[in-house]
């Protein structure tokens, strides 16, 4: 077995290389419920981290993976930037329910990347787009215990279609993240 | 694979010696969770994603840019020596002089008009690629008194499958600067560190031309899960 390439970090001009037009703009090959999932990253001092990369992957709204559309580019699939406020945004389509092989039952939930100045590796994690009594049965809920109210996003009550969601990379109320 | 080769790979997320991880490494512990579902696929980026320009970062401007023209090729493959076909590899650097074209970037080097510093393919059908570039040059930062980043080239992957992602620097061989860098010394197996070390392949550039640079890139397996899971 080879050895892998180490991961290393991002660093501060990722911007140059890794700009999509309209990479937070999630297309899928058929259609479904619009969803905003935004929010703000936060580091240990809880200071906003305005350079870091976002990638969202999740299934498509049939529950499926995401093939190939119309767009000249991948499905399923974003990537942003957070802004100077430390906020990232994406929009795209309300993510089908999955069953895994072994049965489980995953509620709709988007899989996410964040890169950054400091990150030697890619954090891995996922948010749940679901009330917090809907996630129990879910893997990655039962293995987060206490800490999965960090990985549920909030439905904005004024405005339905969007999902508030902010991530502490350190310290109180630490966002649960994913080994890899 | 066991639990030892998965922490010496990749660099830790609380590395003092790099300063900028210190407020921004976790400190709870990581989860350990079966994938899901769509973990084992990831995006698929259509041809038409990439312009056959984009392998070309000196075609850019209305001239050549300054530097020392290097052709960069590699091939992409999976731990098991599959080749990592049709993916997206996304590079970025600074110009020879050591400068991004960036805002941010503050160094005091010149900028190249004829120089952005972007490029993107897509691997063939042996998982191979290649860009044309020039070398980077070393820049000085603030992370430590006499810090100097050794020249080095950023590459972002996909592979074919979500837990394929990465993103990594390329290094060069023989630079002393490397022995000084917490990034590079971040990755503690040294054997894995020389996985990110390119090596010269003359025959890969052109005669009289373009020095030539071989960097070959493995990926985790496409179905590869935390130990125990």
């Amino acid at each position: 077995m080879a050895i892998r390439t180490p991961s290393q970090t991002i660093g501060p001009f990722f911007h140059v290389g890794l700009k999509w037009e309209e990479g937070d703009k999630v297309t899928f090959a058929s259609g479904g419920d619009r969803v905003i999932l935004t929010g703000r990253i936060f580091d240990g001092a809880g200071s906003v981290v305005s350079d870091a990369l976002v990638e969202t992957w999740q299934a498509g709204p049939d529950g499926k993976v995401p093939g190939v559309g119309a767009e000249p580019r991948a499905c399923g699939y974003s990537r942003v930037f957070t802004d100077s406020d430390g906020r990232y945004s994406v929009d795209t389509l309300m993510p089908g329910p999955c069953a895994g092989p072994g049965g489980e039952k995953y509620p709709p939930q988007i899989h996410v990347l964040i890169f950054a100045r400091g990150l030697l590796k890619a954090l891995r994690t996922r948010v749940f787009l679901a009330a917090p009594g809907n996630v129990s049965g879910d893997p990655l809920a039962r293995a987060a215990g206490s800490r999965v109210s960090t990985l549920i996003a909030a439905r904005d009550p004024g405005q339905p279609a969007t999902w508030h969601w902010d991530v502490r990379l350190q310290g109180k109320d630490e966002t649960a993240f994913i080994e890899h | 694979m066991s639990a030892t080769d998965l922490a010496d790979v990749d660099p830790p997320y609380d590395y003092p010696a790099y300063k900028s991880t210190a407020l921004r490494a976790p400190k709870q512990v990581m989860l350990r969770v079966v994938p899901h579902p769509v973990e084992f696929f990831g995006p698929v980026f259509p041809d038409r994603f990439v312009k056959s320009a984009e392998a070309d970062l000196t075609a850019w401007g209305k001239s050549a840019p300054l530097g020392e023209k290097m052709i960069l090729v590699g091939r992409v493959t999976d731990e098991d020596g599959t080749p990592v076909r049709n993916s997206l590899v996304e590079l970025w650097q600074c110009n020879a002089s050591g400068r991004y074209a960036h805002p941010v970037d503050q160094h005091d080097a010149p900028l190249d008009p004829n120089f952005l510093g972007q490029g993107k393919v897509l691997t063939g059908e042996a998982g191979e690629y290649r860009f044309v570039t020039v070398k980077p040059g070393a820049y000085p930062w603030r992370n430590h008194p006499w810090a100097w980043r050794p020249a080095h080239i950023h590459l972002s992957l996909f592979g074919n499958a979500y837990a394929q992602r990465l993103v990594t620097q390329l290094f060069f061989p023989g630079d002393p600067l490397l022995d000084i860098d917490p990034v590079f010394n971040s990755v503690p197996d040294p054997q894995a560190r020389q996985r990110m070390v390119c090596t010269l392949d003359l025959e890969s550039g052109v005669e009289e031309v373009a020095l030539g640079y071989r960097f070959d890139i493995v990926l985790r397996g496409a179905k590869s899960t935390p130990m125990g899971l």
